[in-house]
């Protein structure tokens, strides 16, 4: 008996992505060339990191130490091979770790000179990108976005239809500027509605990154 | 309108919950007279001019922020984080 009840606990505790049930992969909308690219993201480890009064220089060292990257005192995010360091607030940042590997152990250490939050399963990622993106977001993002006024590693916390997100722009590819899009897991629905209408009339090509959190 | 957040730059004020007068401050505990406590809760000026309130950033950087605003041209002339002043760093 306990070994049947066993067994059926173990098959009902599958994974269940963030975006599972939510997008597909393949082309949305218009058809022919796509205008938009939705790279779907996944497998990242992700923490808030809020340092203590006056900590924010010790907390910096300390990760740098541990990843190599230092945490922005400014709206930007500052990327290293393995993780990235995303500005959150005022003396706040997301950590995220293209893998769970020692992740765990990492925030264990952080945590001395932070108070730490794991995220990994609380927020979903995509990387936006395409000759018409920025037209796609301009529906809904109230900054501009435009090069001019929203440099590579800029990040911003807004809202697009009234769902709080958080966005930063990567590296530009040939096509055009290049963005990824955070948004509270429980609010992922609604961001999709939002954005698939959105980038409809462009045609948009949707994949999915399961490998690790980075574009 | 639009409020230049110091962390986040310039939002619209969708962006930003209005709380009030940013100067009343709480009389001290269990001290204060009933009138004291009446006046910090209910009296509040209503200037034609420059008033300075609290507006949080609730959709952005979750600051809360003191905000120097002209209430007949919804100009802003100054935009402070609220934890300053009551570190004591600014008046
Ligand atoms: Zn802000």
């Amino acid at each position: 008996m306990a070994e049947t009840a066993t067994t059926s606990t173990a098959v009902s505790w599958t994974q269940h992505g963030a975006w599972a049930d939510i997008a597909q992969a393949g082309q949305l909308g218009a058809a022919g060339p796509a205008g938009v690219t939705a790279i779907l993201q996944g497998g990242f480890g992700l923490a808030t990191l809020i340092a203590t009064p006056g900590g924010a220089p010790a907390l910096s060292g300390l990760v740098e130490s541990r990843t190599g990257i230092t945490l922005p005192a400014t709206p930007t995010i500052v990327s290293g091979a393995s993780h990235d360091a995303i500005w959150s607030g005022p003396e706040q940042w997301l950590l995220r770790a293209a893998t769970h590997d020692g992740f765990a152990e990492l925030l264990e250490a952080l945590s001395v000179q932070a108070a730490v939050s794991e995220q990994s399963d609380a927020r979903a990622a995509v990387r936006l990108s395409g000759p018409q993106i920025r037209d796609a977001l301009a529906k809904g993002v109230m900054l501009d976005l435009h090069p001019a006024a929203f440099a590579v590693g800029d990040t911003a916390l807004t809202s697009i239809a009234h769902i709080g997100v958080h966005l930063w722009r990567l590296t530009d590819e040939p096509d055009g500027s290049v963005f990824e899009i955070m948004v509270a897991r429980s609010m992922v629905g609604s961001f999709w509605s939002w954005f698939a209408a959105s980038a409809a009339e462009f045609g948009c090509q949707v994949s999915i990154d399961r490998s690790t959190g980075r574009g | 309108m639009r409020i230049t957040c110091p962390h986040c730059g310039a939002r619209d004020a969708q962006e930003f919950s209005y709380l009030g007068a940013a100067d009343p401050k709480r009389p001290e505990g269990m001290a204060a007279s009933e009138a004291a406590m009446a006046t910090y809760v209910y009296q509040r000026d209503n200037p034609a001019g420059v008033h300075r309130e609290l507006w949080y950033h609730g959709a952005g950087c979750h600051a809360w922020l003191v905000v120097s605003r002209d209430t007949r041209t919804h100009a802003i002339t100054a935009v402070e984080p609220a934890k300053a002043r009551k570190a004591g760093a600014t008046a």
